[in-house]
């Protein structure tokens, strides 16, 4: 069977079973989980390590209320990392490739935090929409921009995610591709190719972690306004 | 390297903020305070949170106003249309 580019984006199954299932509950599996012991292995200690750093950098900003939300974006921040770096793995489909995913995890969280600040101060809620001190001719088309901007903002957070890993993974299929087809007809230039493919694959790793931890903070910035 | 004269944290999640950030601590704008407000200004105002809510709000109102009176209008002159012709 012929494969295209696209055909590692689509939703992986089994003579006929869907495999998405499992694909999205893998790094459940995979992650360690607390024990009820004194002192954990290296492993547990390293992980409890960074969600503490983590959760501390990342929560700072936000004040006593906002605190709640520690686990909703620690454990979005840890989903999204593990996702991403799995599926660097070779013949591996990537969960956060898929736009329907990125937006159904963008949607509900941002509109939440939007409805949280209505709800407990709307005030403030609303007068976010207007910058301090306008000129008063632009107070309209200000606030027009500004709501646009609001709407505009879980679109922005799911798209970023899909198409920086969507662009990667292109990529890294290209080059390969180049660097196979190559290796018979340019050993040299195959080699060349090669070491890009190399730092392409170094630079994936990079984006696939720093997507994770700019769609999370975001999302903190986006209830520090409102909580 | 030249340093930014910017001194303190933006916030990167509204074009509006950045500006009026900037123009705050570049040109030391200050608004009026709130007491020396009068009339239609001490409602509507975008120095005071107050003040830029209800401005929020009267633009939401007007928009919501002129969209419906819009809306009414096409179903009057279709009820129109179709009353001419039979």
């Amino acid at each position: 069977m012929t494969l295209s580019l696209f055909d590692q984006f689509a939703s992986p199954a089994l003579l006929g079973i869907p495999l998405i299932a499992i694909a999205l509950t893998f790094p459940w599996i995979l992650l360690p989980s607390s024990t009820s012991r004194w002192l954990d292995n290296r492993l547990s200690t390293l992980q409890s390590w960074f969600l503490v750093r983590f959760t501390h950098q990342l929560l700072q900003p936000l004040n006593f209320g906002g605190h709640k939300w520690a686990l909703v974006l620690t454990s979005l921040m840890v989903y999204i990392i593990t996702l991403n770096l799995l599926g660097l793995l070779p013949y591996t489909f990537t969960p956060t490739t898929q736009l329907a995913m990125n937006l159904g995890l963008a949607v509900p969280l941002w509109l939440a935090t939007v409805v949280l600040g209505l709800r407990n101060n709307p005030t403030n809620a609303l007068g976010h929409l207007l910058p301090h001190a306008t000129p008063t001719v632009l107070i309209p088309a200000l606030i027009i921009i500004e709501t646009i901007s609001l709407f505009i903002r879980p679109l922005a957070l799911g798209v970023r995610l899909t198409a920086n890993l969507t662009a990667g993974h292109l990529l890294m299929q290209l080059i390969a591709t180049a660097v196979f087809v190559l290796t018979s007809l340019m050993p040299p230039v195959a080699m060349i190719t090669s070491v890009v493919l190399l730092l392409l694959t170094l630079l994936e790793m990079a984006v696939a972690m720093i997507q994770a931890y700019v769609f999370v903070l975001l999302l903190s910035l986006y209830l520090q306004e409102n909580i | 390297m030249p340093t930014s004269p910017v001194k303190v944290r933006i916030p990167l999640t509204s074009f509006g903020h950045l500006i009026t950030e900037v123009k705050k601590q570049l040109f030391g704008l200050e608004g009026p305070a709130a007491v020396k407000l009068t009339g239609l200004r001490k409602y509507f105002n975008s120095y005071t949170i107050q003040g830029r809510r209800n401005c929020v709000l009267a633009t939401y109102s007007v928009i919501a106003v002129t969209a419906v009176a819009y809306f009414m209008h096409r179903q009057t002159k279709k009820e129109a249309q179709r009353d001419s012709t039979d």
